[in-house]
C-alpha cells in the first residue's frame, strides 16, 4: 500500500518536475537576464555618502555628469550606494573616469569610494564566452563519467534531474532580475557537482539493488532506493542547506547572488532526484536484465 | 565486497597510520596558525636607503606625528616598521621617506602578526585576494598587430630594393589591412627568383602563388605566435620593472592568456597614480661614444653609474630596428641579431663603414608619469660595442655577456620596434574597508555554518556524531593549513564561499557512512561487523559523489579568473580533504573506541 502511495507520489513530483523546467524555460526566453558587468563590462563604482542623500538627489548630478543613464541602487547599509554606468570611452583614455568626487561635489557630504570596477567590453564578451564554455565542458565531463560509471538509462535520470536544477536557478534569475554576475555562475557550476551528488547516491542504491534482487519490480526497486538514503539525503540536503543559509544570512552583499543560487540549487537538486532522477530510467525501460552481464565486474 | 585481507583483525588500523594521521593534522595545525594572528601593514627600509636613526629615535619621531608603531625590526641594515593601523602606510612611507637618502629603497610590505617562534618554522598565513586585502587590479591588453605592420612594411621595403636590383619591371607590391603583402610579378621568372630570394632570407614567411605570376606572402602562424610571445613577455617585463618603482613588495605581475597582462597591486588605493607609472613608452637609440671629456658630446650613465660620453645627436633612432633576437654565434659567444629597415640600414651602413674599429653605445630611454603625474625620462647605456666592420640593415652586436644577458639586451633593443600599444581593458579598485568587511562577513558566515552543522551532527547521530565533528574540525584546519602551504594558493571571497559550502558537504562522507553502518546493524549485524562492512560498501558512493564536483571544480578553475579560481580551489580541496578525514581520521577514531563493539542492538 505504501508502496503504490510512494510510486504515484513520485508520478506526481516528476510531473510536476517537467512543468516546473517548460515554464522556467519560458521565463528564461522571455525575460533574459540582467547580465552582470563581468560579462557585460562598463564601470560599476561603490560609493558612501551622507546618509540623509537620496537617490532623486543622486540621479541627476550623475546623468549629468556622465552624460547618460546612471543606474543608482541602495546598496546593503544606508548612505551606500552602487553606481553603474556603461563606460563613456575606452578604458586607456584619462577622460574615461569622471571623478567621481567632482560629480558629487554639490551635494557637500564626504565622498568615500569603496571600490570601483571598469571593465572593458570585450573582457565582458569573453568572460561569458568562457563561462559559457566552461558550463558546456562541464556538463560533457559529467556525461562521459556517468555514461562510463551508469547504465545509460540510469545516467539519463541524473542528467535530466541536473539539467533541470539548472534552468530552475537560471528562471529564479531571469524572473527576479537579479544581477548574474560571475560570482552566480560558479553557483551553477557549483549545483551541476551537488545536484548530481543526490542522484548518483539514489542511482548507486538502484543498481546495487538491481543486482541483489532481480526479481523485483522496477518501481519497487527505484522506491526502496529511495527510501534507503532518504534519511542521508535529508541529513546532508539540511546541513548544506543550513551552511549556506549562514553564508546569506552573513556573507553580506557581495555573496548574496551566490548563497541564493546555491539555496535553491540544492532544494531543486534534492527535489528532481528524488522526482525526475528515478523516474525517467524508469520510463525509458530500465529493467534488472541491464546490470545483468555486468554484476561481477561493475561490483565493488 | 568480501575481500578483506585483515579478517583477522577486524576494524584494526596498524599504529604508522595513526602517526601519519596525527603528524598529518598536527603539521597542518601550524601551517594554519599564523592565518589567525592575520598580518599588520609594514614599511620595509632597505639597507641601501641610508637610514641613520636608531629604531627608538624613529619610533618617537613617528609617535610624534601621531603613527602607532607595532614594532620595528632592523636585521643585516634592513628595517621593518611593523603599524597598527593598516590605513597609515602610506603616511609612514612618506614621513619616513624625508629621513632617508634613497626614498626609492622604501616598500610598502605585510608581517605576519604570528608569534616569532611559528615564523621561524617557517609558516605563513594565507595570502589574501585583492576583493579581500583592498587594492588595484588592472589587466592590460597588448595589441600585437603593430608589431605584424611593422615587419610586413620592413619587407615590403627589401622587397622594393630587390626588385629593383633585379631590374624586375612591371612588378608591384603593397601591404594590406590584414598584413598580408600582395606581389605583383609580370612572369613566372621573376616570382622564381623572389622565392628562391625569400627562402634565403626570409624563412619565417609563407607564400603562396596568385593568378597571373603573383605572390602573397604572410607571417606563419609559428612565427606570428613566436612574434606575440616576444612581445607579451617583453611588455610584462618592462611593466615588472615600472610595478618595482612603486614599491610594494606583494604587487603581482603575470601573463594572463594569449595577449594580456594582469598586475596586482595590493594595498593602492588610487588607481590613477598607478596608471602613470604603468603607462609609459619606452625608446632606444644608437650612439657615436666619444672620448671622456670631449666637449661637444653628452654624458650618459650606464648600468652601473659609470659616465659614457656619446655624441650630441643619435646615429640611429630605436624606431628603425625591426627586430633583434639572441643567438649562440659561431665560437659559442653570446651575440644579439639585429635587424633594422631599410632606411635604418643605409644610416647604419654610412656610419659604420667610417667608423670600423670603435665603439658604438646603445641608449635606452623611458619617459612616464611619476605619481604626482608628471612627466620624466629616464636614460641610461645599456651597451657598448666594437664596430668589427661595415654594417648593413642586419648585423649582430657581441660582447653582451652571458646568453642570459643577450636574450634580455634583445629584448631591450626589441623594445623600440615592438612597441605594442597596451591598453587597460580592466580596472577594479577595492577600498580597504570593504576588504576587511568581507573577510568578516566570510568568516562570520564561515563560524556560523560550522556551528549549527556540529551541533546538529552532535544531536542527530548522538552516538557517533563527535566523531563526525572531530572530522569536520579537522577537515577545517587540513583545509586551512593546506591553502597556506601551497604556493600561488589565494583565499578570495567565493574562496570563503567554497569554504563555508566544504563545511555543509564534508558531513556528507560520515552521514553516508553511518546510514550504512546504520542498515547493517538493522540487518542483525553486530556494531563491529557493521562498521566494517559500513566503511566498504559506503566508498565507491562516496567517491562516484565526489568526483563530479571534482570535476566542476577543476572546470571553474580553467576559466582563470581570479576570485572564481579562489572558489574552485577551496572546493576541490575541501572535497580531497573531507575525503581523507571522512574515511581516514573518522575510521581511525571509530576503530579505537567502537572497533571491539560486538553488541547487537545498538541505536545510531
Amino acid at each position: 500500500m505504501k508502496n503504490i502511495n510512494l510510486t504515484k507520489w513520485r508520478y506526481v513530483s516528476s510531473a510536476i518536475s517537467i512543468l516546473l523546467m517548460i515554464t522556467s524555460l519560458a521565463i528564461i526566453g522571455v525575460k533574459g537576464f540582467n547580465w552582470g558587468l563581468d560579462f557585460t563590462g562598463g564601470v560599476v563604482t561603490e560609493v558612501q555618502l551622507d546618509r540623509k542623500i537620496t537617490s532623486s538627489e543622486l540621479q541627476p548630478l550623475l546623468n549629468a555628469a556622465y552624460q547618460q543613464e546612471v543606474s543608482v541602487i541602495s546598496a546593503s547599509e544606508p548612505g551606500r550606494w552602487v553606481l553603474r554606468y556603461g563606460d563613456i570611452k575606452s578604458a586607456d583614455t584619462e577622460q574615461s573616469n569622471v571623478d567621481i568626487q567632482q560629480a558629487l561635489a554639490p551635494l557637500n557630504s564626504e565622498v568615500q569610494v569603496l571600490n570601483s570596477s571598469v571593465v572593458g567590453p570585450q573582457i565582458g564578451q569573453e568572460l561569458a564566452e568562457q563561462g559559457g564554455l566552461a558550463l558546456l565542458v562541464a556538463m560533457l565531463c559529467i556525461l562521459g563519467y556517468l555514461s562510463y560509471r551508469f547504465e545509460w538509462r540510469l545516467a539519463s535520470g541524473a542528467l535530466f534531474a541536473l539539467v533541470h536544477d539548472v534552468v530552475f536557478v537560471l528562471a529564479f534569475f531571469a524572473l527576479t532580475q537579479m544581477e548574474f554576475n560571475l560570482t552566480v555562475l560558479a553557483a551553477v557550476l557549483a549545483i551541476l557537482g551537488y545536484s548530481l551528488n543526490d542522484s548518483i547516491i539514489i542511482a548507486d542504491r538502484i543498481r546495487e539493488l538491481l543486482i541483489a534482487k532481480p526479481k523485483l519490480a522496477i518501481q519497487d526497486i527505484n522506491n526502496q532506493a529511495i527510501a534507503a538514503t532518504f534519511s542521508r539525503t535529508m541529513v546532508t540536503s539540511g546541513t548544506t542547506l543550513m551552511t549556506v543559509g549562514a553564508l546569506w544570512i552573513m556573507g553580506g552583499g557581495p555573496l548574496e547572488g551566490f548563497s541564493i543560487a546555491m539555496f535553491i540549487g540544492i532544494l531543486t537538486g534534492t527535489f528532481s532526484s528524488i522526482s525526475v532522477g528515478t523516474s525517467l530510467p524508469e520510463f525509458l525501460g530500465l529493467t534488472p536484465e541491464h546490470y545483468k552481464e555486468q554484476v561481477i565486474s561493475d561490483t565493488p | 565486497m568480501e575481500r578483506k585481507p585483515n579478517k583477522r583483525l577486524l576494524n584494526h588500523y596498524s599504529a604508522w597510520k595513526y602517526i601519519v594521521l596525527i603528524v598529518t593534522i598536527i603539521v597542518m595545525l601550524f601551517s594554519a596558525l599564523p592565518t589567525f594572528y592575520g598580518e599588520d601593514a609594514a614599511v620595509q627600509v632597505g639597507a641601501k636607503a641610508g637610514l641613520t636613526l636608531t629604531p627608538v629615535a624613529l619610533r618617537d619621531k613617528l609617535q610624534a606625528e601621531g603613527v602607532t608603531v607595532k614594532r620595528i625590526d632592523q636585521k643585516n641594515g634592513e628595517t621593518l616598521i611593523v603599524l597598527d593601523a593598516d590605513n597609515q602606510q602610506t603616511l609612514v612611507k612618506t614621513l619616513v621617506s624625508s629621513m632617508v637618502t634613497e626614498p626609492k629603497e622604501l616598500t610598502l610590505s605585510l608581517a605576519s602578526a604570528a608569534p616569532s617562534w611559528l615564523q621561524n618554522l617557517g609558516f605563513q598565513p594565507i595570502k589574501l585576494g585583492l576583493d579581500l586585502r583592498g587594492g588595484v587590479q588592472f589587466l592590460l591588453d597588448v595589441d600585437v598587430d603593430p608589431v605584424y605592420q611593422t615587419q610586413g612594411e620592413a619587407l615590403v621595403d627589401s622587397l622594393r630594393q630587390f626588385i629593383r636590383e633585379q631590374k624586375i619591371r612591371g612588378a608591384s607590391v603593397y601591404l594590406d589591412q590584414t598584413n598580408q603583402l600582395n606581389l605583383t610579378l609580370p612572369d613566372n621568372d621573376a616570382r622564381a627568383a623572389v622565392r628562391q630570394m625569400m627562402k634565403q632570407s626570409y624563412p619565417n614567411w609563407q607564400l603562396s602563388n596568385t593568378d597571373g605570376a603573383g605572390l602573397q606572402i604572410k607571417l606563419s602562424q609559428e612565427e606570428q605566435t613566436k612574434l606575440r610571445n616576444l612581445t607579451v613577455q617583453q611588455n610584462l617585463q618592462v611593466m615588472r620593472s615600472r610595478i618595482e618603482e612603486l614599491g610594494i613588495t606583494e604587487a603581482l605581475v603575470q601573463r594572463q592568456g594569449d595577449h594580456r597582462i594582469r598586475i596586482e597591486l595590493p594595498g593602492v588605493q588610487d588607481p590613477a597614480a598607478a596608471k602613470n607609472v604603468i603607462g609609459a613608452t619606452a625608446s632606444l637609440a644608437f650612439f657615436e661614444v666619444k672620448e671622456s671629456g670631449s666637449v661637444n658630446a653628452m654624458v650618459l650613465n650606464d648600468k652601473s653609474g659609470k659616465p659614457i660620453y656619446v655624441s650630441r645627436t643619435p646615429v640611429l633612432g630605436g624606431d628603425h630596428i625591426v627586430d633583434a633576437r639572441a643567438s649562440l654565434g659561431e665560437m659559442g659567444m653570446a651575440e644579439v641579431n639585429i635587424n633594422l629597415d631599410r632606411v635604418g640600414g643605409q644610416k647604419m651602413s654610412e656610419f659604420s663603414r667610417t667608423n670600423i674599429g670603435k665603439p658604438m653605445a646603445t641608449s635606452y630611454s623611458e619617459y612616464s608619469r611619476d605619481e604626482q603625474g608628471k612627466a620624466k625620462q629616464t636614460q641610461e647605456i645599456i651597451s657598448v660595442a666594437t664596430i668589427q666592420s661595415q654594417l648593413g640593415d642586419r648585423f649582430r652586436i657581441t660582447g653582451a655577456g652571458t646568453y642570459q644577458e643577450a636574450q634580455q639586451l634583445a629584448l631591450l633593443l626589441r623594445a623600440g620596434s615592438m612597441t605594442a600599444p597596451v591598453t587597460i581593458v580592466e580596472e577594479r579598485t577595492i577600498g580597504p574597508t570593504l576588504g576587511a568587511e568581507n573577510i568578516e562577513n566570510g568568516f562570520a558566515a564561515l563560524g556560523l555554518g560550522m556551528g549549527i552543522t556540529l551541533l546538529f551532527m552532535a544531536l542527530w547521530y548522538r552516538r557517533l556524531g563527535w566523531v563526525a565533528n572531530i572530522a569536520l574540525i579537522s577537515n577545517m584546519v587540513i583545509l586551512f593549513g593546506l591553502l597556506a602551504l601551497i604556493p600561488g594558493a589565494v583565499l578570495t571571497l567565493p574562496g570563503i564561499a567554497g569554504l563555508v559550502l566544504t563545511v555543509g558537504m564534508a558531513v556528507d562522507t560520515n552521514v553516508l557512512i553511518f546510514e550504512r553502518i546504520k542498515d547493517k546493524l538493522k540487518e542483525g549485524r553486530s556494531f563491529a561487523l557493521a562498521i566494517d562492512t559500513g566503511f566498504d560498501s559506503a566508498f565507491s558512493t562516496i567517491f562516484d559523489a565526489n568526483f563530479t564536483t571534482m570535476i566542476t571544480a577543476v572546470v571553474l578553475y580553467s576559466i582563470g579568473n581570479g576570485p572564481i579560481q579562489g572558489f574552485a580551489l577551496t572546493l576541490g580541496l575541501g572535497l580531497l580533504t573531507s575525503m581523507f578525514t571522512g574515511i581516514f581520521a573518522s575510521r581511525a577514531l571509530i576503530n579505537l573506541v567502537y572497533g571491539r563493539d560486538a553488541s547487537r542492538h545498538v541505536r545510531v
